[in-house]
C-alpha cells in the first residue's frame, strides 16, 4: 500500500515493491550474458566454460584467449614483469610500442621489483638505461619515475612514505592496467558490466532515498530487500 | 638486462646456421626493442636491417623465424618516419607482401600485415609503396574475407588480421587514384557491413578506412550515400556511431561524416549541426582523450561552412577551445608536461578557432568575449614559428570584423608583436603576419596611425623586396588599404619610400597576376582624390607608360580583378582634370577597350567601366564667356566635352540597349542610368 508520510516521502511496502519488481520483465538470457561477461573479463576461463555448458549460452568470445591474458596477469601479480612483457609481445607486439604509458608502468613495476629484492645497483642501472630515456621522450611520466627512484633512499623493510609502491596493490594496479589494455586491443570491454550495474543500483537507491521509503538492498554481498522503518508508518 | 655487448652478439647470432639460435636471437631483439626508442636506435646502428630483411628474402626460412623477424621489422617501423623509410628502401615491403599472399600461415600473415600497418603510418612511406599497391590490395581483401568466413564467433587472431588488413587498406588511400582503385574492389559494402558488428576495434578500423576512402572525394562520398545496411542507410549508421559511448568510435564516425559534409547536402548538414558538432564537443570534454584530434576534426568540419561554424559556436566550441589555452598556459613552466604536445595543441586550437570565426560576426564576437585576443597576442611572442603563424591567421579572421577592429583591437596590444613578426625569420610567419596587417590598415582602423608612427612604411618598403611573393602580395594589399583616406604628407612618404616605379613594374609583372592585381590596386589608390599622387605618377612614368599600363590592364584577356583595378585607375585619372582625361580619351584603343567592358558579364568589371565613362562624360564644355576663345559654339555649352569621341563608339545606343535588358543587374542598371544623364535624350 502506498502512503505519504508527513515529510511528503512516499512509503512503499515490501509487498507492493515485490509486486512492482515482478512486473519488470527480465530475460534469463540477459542475466546469463551478464554472468558470462563477468567470467570472461575477469579471466575465469574454467568457470566460463562450465557456465557455457550449463546455461547453454554460447560465448561470443574465443575462450582460448582468456588463458593467454590470465597468464600475463598472473606474471605481473607475481612480480615477474619480464615474462609478462615477453608474453604481451607474443600476443600483440604493437601494444607496448603504441602505448608508452603502459610500457612505462611495466618497466616501473620491474624497477620496483628490483628494489624490493634489494638489488639497488641493478635497479639504478635499469632506471638509467631503460626508464630515463623513456621519461625524456615522455616528460609527463618523469614525476612517477622520480617517485619510484626515491624508493632507493629507504630500506624496503621499513615503513617509508612510498610504501604503497611496494604494496601488492601496486602490482595489482599494474596488472589491471595491462589487462584492460589487452581487453581493449581485442575489442572487449575493459571492465565487466556487473560491478557497473551494482554501482548503478547504489546510486539509484541514493536518489530514491530522497523521495521514498521503500524496501532497500543494504548488503550487496547478501542482497535481501529490507523494509525501512518509515515504510511501516502508514498514515 | 642485456649489456651493449649482448646486443652486438644478438645481431651476430642472426647469421648462425642453427635456426634455433636465430629464432632465439630474434626473440631477444624483439623483446629489447618493443617500447624502447633507445634500443631501436641501437639496433639500427648495429645494422639490423640487412640481417633481418635477408632472412625474409630467403625462400627456405622457417615460418617461426619469419614471424619473429617480421615482428622485429614491425617494431623498428614504430620508431619514426626515417626508420620506416630505411625499411622501405631495404625492399622489405616486397617480402612482407609475399607473406600475406592467400594460403600463407595465419600467424605469419598477422605479423606481416601488422608490420605493413606500422610502416604505413608515415606519409612518405604511404606514397613510396606505389608500385606495391596493385598486389597488396587483393591480398588484403582476401585476408578480410577469409578471416570473416572462418570466424563465426570472436576469434582473437582472426579479428586481429581483419582489423589490420582494413587499417592498411585505409592507409593506402593516399591519392585519388588509389581511392578509386580500392573503392572499385567492392570494399565499401564489406566495410559498411562491419559498422554494426559490435567489436570496437573492427568498427574503428572500418570507420578509418571509409574516412580515408572518402576524404576529399565527392564521388565516393556520393556512392556512400547510396549504401544501405540492414535497416538503415550508411549515414544513419555513421550518425549512430558518432553518438557511441566509445570516444574512438565516436571520433572516427565524426570524421567520416565530416568528409561527406563537403557535399553540402541539406539534410546531412542539419545532422552535422545536431549530432556531429555536439558529439565532438563531448569528446573535447572527455578526460584523457586526445583533444588534439578532436580540435583538428572540428577545424576540418567547420571549414568554409558558416552554418556549421555558428552551430559550433552555439555548442560551446569557442569557450572549450579557450579553456584548453587556459590549461596549457597554466602548464607553461611545469616540469612534467609534454610541452611539445602542448605546442601542437595551441597551434591546432588557433587554426580551428580561426576557421570558426572566419565568416561569422557572432562567432568573432564570442571569441573576443572569451578573451581570445589576449591569448593570440601572447602567442605572437611564442618561440615556435608554427604557433606564431597560427596566432596571426586566427587574428586575421577575428579582425575582419569592423566593430572588433574599432573597439577591442586597439587595446589588445597587438600592434607591436605583429609588426615584429613582419620581420620574423620564417617565411610562414611573415606571410600570416602580413596578411593580418592588411585588415589593420583600413581607414576605419584606429591602429593605422600608431602603425605609421612606429615606422610601418619603412618595414613595408623593405618587405616589398621579399623573395616570397605572398609576402609581397600582402604588402601591396596593405599599401592599397593604407592609401585610402590619408593626408598628403603620408601619401608623399609612401610614394617616396615605396616608389611609383616599383608599383609600376609589379603592375606589369605578367606571370604573377596576384601581385599585378594588388600593385594596380595600390596605384589606383595613389591617384585617388590627390593631385599629389597623380602628378607623382605622371612625372615619374610619363604619359606613354601610363597609357601602356592601362592598355595592358584592360585587355580583353586580362583577369577580371586586374581589369577592375585598371579601369578604376583610368577612372581616377580621368576624373582628376580635363588635362588628365585628355590623355585617356586621346588614346582611341584605350577608350574603345574601356567602353567594351560596360557589357562585361562580370558586374564588377562592367560597373568599373561605367564609372570610367561617367568620369569622362562628366567633363563639360566651358560656360559662356569662357568658350568663345576656344572656338566652340553656344549650343555646345554644358554638354559633354568628349561627346564626339564617345558617340563614335556608339556608346549612347549601347547604354540604351542595356537598359532594355530585363536581366541587367540592378547595380549595373543604376550606373548605366547615371551615364546616360550626360547624353542628350534620344529622339525615340
Amino acid at each position: 500500500m502506498t502512503t505519504s508520510s508527513s515529510s511528503s516521502k512516499q512509503n512503499i511496502s515490501l509487498e507492493e515493491w515485490e509486486g512492482k519488481m515482478a512486473e519488470v520483465p527480465i530475460a534469463k538470457n540477459d542475466l546469463n550474458q551478464l554472468i558470462m561477461n563477468y567470467l570472461i573479463i575477469e579471466g575465469y576461463k574454467d568457470a566460463a566454460e562450465k557456465f557455457s555448458e550449463e546455461s547453454g549460452l554460447h560465448s561470443s568470445v574465443d575462450l582460448g584467449s582468456i588463458d593467454e591474458r590470465m597468464q600475463i596477469r598472473v606474471a605481473v601479480q607475481s612480480g615477474d614483469i619480464k615474462t609478462a612483457i615477453e608474453r604481451v609481445n607474443d600476443l600483440n607486439p604493437d601494444l607496448l610500442d603504441t602505448d608508452p604509458r603502459l610500457y612505462f608502468h611495466l618497466q616501473q613495476q620491474h624497477l620496483i621489483e628490483l628494489i624490493r629484492q634489494g638489488k639497488a645497483e641493478e635497479a639504478l642501472e635499469f632506471a638509467q638505461d631503460e626508464l630515463a630515456p623513456h621519461g625524456e621522450e615522455h616528460p609527463e611520466l618523469l614525476r612517477e619515475l622520480e617517485k619510484t627512484m626515491a624508493l632507493l633512499a629507504f630500506d624496503p623493510s621499513s615503513r617509508s612514505p612510498l610504501a604503497e609502491l611496494l604494496d601488492f596493490a601496486h602490482r595489482q594496479k599494474t596488472a589491471n592496467e595491462l589487462n584492460a589494455a589487452l581487453l581493449a586491443a581485442h575489442s572487449q570491454p575493459k571492465e565487466p558490466k556487473l560491478p557497473a550495474l551494482l554501482q548503478l543500483l547504489a546510486w539509484t537507491q541514493e536518489q530514491l532515498d530522497e523521495k521514498a521509503t521503500y524496501p532497500r538492498i543494504n548488503n550487496i554481498v547478501n542482497p535481501v530487500l529490507e523494509e525501512q522503518s518509515g515504510a511501516k508508518e502508514t498514515a | 638486462m642485456a649489456s651493449a655487448q649482448q646486443h652486438v652478439q644478438s645481431v651476430q647470432r642472426l647469421q648462425s646456421p642453427d635456426p634455433v639460435e636465430v629464432y632465439s636471437a630474434l626473440r631477444t631483439i624483439k623483446n629489447s626493442i618493443i617500447g624502447s626508442t633507445t634500443k631501436k636506435s641501437l639496433y639500427f646502428k648495429l645494422q639490423i636491417i640487412p640481417h633481418v630483411t635477408s632472412l625474409l628474402a630467403l625462400d627456405d626460412t622457417d615460418v617461426q623465424i619469419r614471424v619473429q623477424a617480421t615482428a622485429v621489422i614491425s617494431s623498428l617501423a614504430h620508431k619514426d618516419e626515417e626508420a620506416a623509410r630505411q625499411l622501405l628502401d631495404s625492399g622489405v615491403v616486397g617480402s612482407l607482401i609475399g607473406q600475406i599472399a592467400p594460403g600463407a600461415d595465419a600467424a605469419l600473415t598477422e605479423a606481416s600485415v601488422r608490420a605493413l600497418n606500422a610502416l604505413l603510418s608515415y606519409e612518405s612511406v604511404k606514397l613510396g609503396v606505389e608500385k606495391h599497391v596493385g598486389l597488396m590490395v587483393p591480398y588484403l581483401l582476401s585476408i578480410i574475407t577469409e578471416a570473416k568466413d572462418t570466424s563465426r564467433v570472436y576469434e582473437m587472431r582472426a579479428h586481429a588480421r581483419i582489423e589490420l588488413a582494413i587499417l592498411v587498406l585505409g592507409k593506402l588511400c593516399m591519392t585519388e587514384a588509389r581511392q578509386y582503385t580500392i573503392a572499385n574492389t567492392g570494399v565499401i559494402d564489406m566495410l559498411a557491413s562491419l559498422l554494426p558488428c559490435g567489436y570496437p576495434r573492427l568498427q574503428i578500423a572500418a570507420l578509418k578506412a571509409l574516412s580515408a576512402l572518402s576524404y576529399e572525394n565527392m564521388e565516393i562520398c556520393g556512392a556512400l550515400l547510396l549504401v544501405r545496411l540492414k535497416h538503415k542507410t550508411y549515414t544513419e549508421a555513421i550518425l549512430d556511431l558518432a553518438r557511441n559511448q566509445d570516444p574512438d568510435i565516436s571520433l572516427c564516425a565524426c570524421m567520416c561524416i565530416s568528409n561527406m559534409s563537403r557535399m553540402r547536402t541539406g539534410d546531412l548538414l542539419k545532422d552535422i549541426q545536431t549530432v556531429v558538432v555536439p558529439a565532438l564537443v563531448k569528446l573535447l570534454k572527455t578526460p584523457g582523450f586526445s583533444a588534439l584530434q578532436v580540435v583538428q576534426s572540428l577545424g576540418y568540419l567547420c571549414h568554409e561552412d558558416a552554418d556549421i561554424q555558428l552551430a559550433a559556436k552555439n555548442a560551446g566550441v569557442i569557450s572549450e577551445l579557450i579553456k584548453i589555452l587556459v590549461v596549457i598556459e597554466g602548464q607553461a613552466d611545469a616540469d612534467f608536461v609534454d610541452q611539445e604536445l602542448n605546442m601542437r595543441m595551441v597551434k591546432g586550437v588557433f587554426l580551428t578557432l580561426g576557421t570558426i570565426v572566419s565568416t561569422n560576426e557572432e562567432c568573432r564576437r564570442k571569441a573576443v568575449e572569451d578573451q581570445a585576443l589576449v591569448y593570440l597576442v601572447r602567442a605572437m611572442g611564442h618561440s615556435d614559428s608554427g604557433v606564431k603563424a597560427a596566432a596571426c591567421l586566427c587574428t586575421r579572421y577575428i579582425i575582419r570584423s569592423v566593430s572588433i577592429c574599432r573597439t577591442h583591437v586597439p587595446e589588445s596590444g597587438i600592434l607591436a608583436p605583429l609588426m615584429s613578426l613582419l620581420q620574423d625569420k620564417t617565411a610562414d610567419v611573415q606571410v600570416t603576419a602580413s596578411a593580418t596587417l592588411v585588415n589593420l590598415l583600413t581607414d576605419f582602423s584606429p591602429l593605422r596611425a600608431d602603425a605609421l608612427k612606429a615606422g610601418l612604411i619603412d618595414i613595408l618598403a623593405k618587405l616589398l623586396s621579399s623573395p616570397n611573393s605572398t609576402v609581397c602580395r600582402n604588402v601591396l594589399w596593405s599599401i592599397r588599404n593604407l592609401l585610402v583616406g590619408i593626408d598628403d604628407d603620408t601619401r608623399r612618404e609612401i610614394i617616396d619610400k615605396i616608389k611609383i616605379e616599383t608599383l609600376f613594374s609589379l603592375s606589369s609583372a605578367p606571370h604573377e597576376s596576384f601581385l599585378q592585381e594588388h600593385a594596380l590596386g595600390a596605384l589606383r589608390n595613389v591617384v585617388v582624390d590627390s593631385m599629389l599622387g597623380i602628378n607623382a605618377v605622371f612625372d615619374t612614368m610619363g604619359n606613354n607608360r601610363v597609357i601602356e599600363l592601362l592598355r595592358q590592364a584592360t585587355r580583353s584577356d586580362a583577369e577580371s580583378a586586374i581589369k577592375v583595378h585598371g579601369l578604376y585607375l583610368a577612372n581616377n585619372i580621368a576624373v582628376r582634370s580635363q588635362e588628365h582625361c585628355e590623355i585617356i580619351v586621346g588614346d582611341e584603343w584605350l577608350l574603345r577597350s574601356i567602353t567594351s567592358h560596360i557589357t562585361n558579364s562580370s558586374s564588377e568589371v562592367a560597373i568599373a567601366a561605367l564609372w570610367c565613362i561617367n568620369s569622362i562624360a562628366s567633363h563639360r564644355l566651358p560656360s559662356q564667356g569662357q568658350h568663345e576663345s576656344d572656338g566652340e559654339s553656344a549650343e555646345d555649352v554644358g554638354t559633354c566635352r568628349y561627346m564626339t569621341e564617345l558617340n563614335a563608339l556608339d556608346l549612347q545606343a549601347t547604354l540604351e540597349r542595356m537598359l532594355d535588358d530585363p536581366n541587367l543587374a540592378l547595380d549595373v542598371r543604376d550606373r548605366v542610368r547615371s551615364c546616360l544623364d550626360y547624353f542628350p535624350e534620344s529622339e525615340t
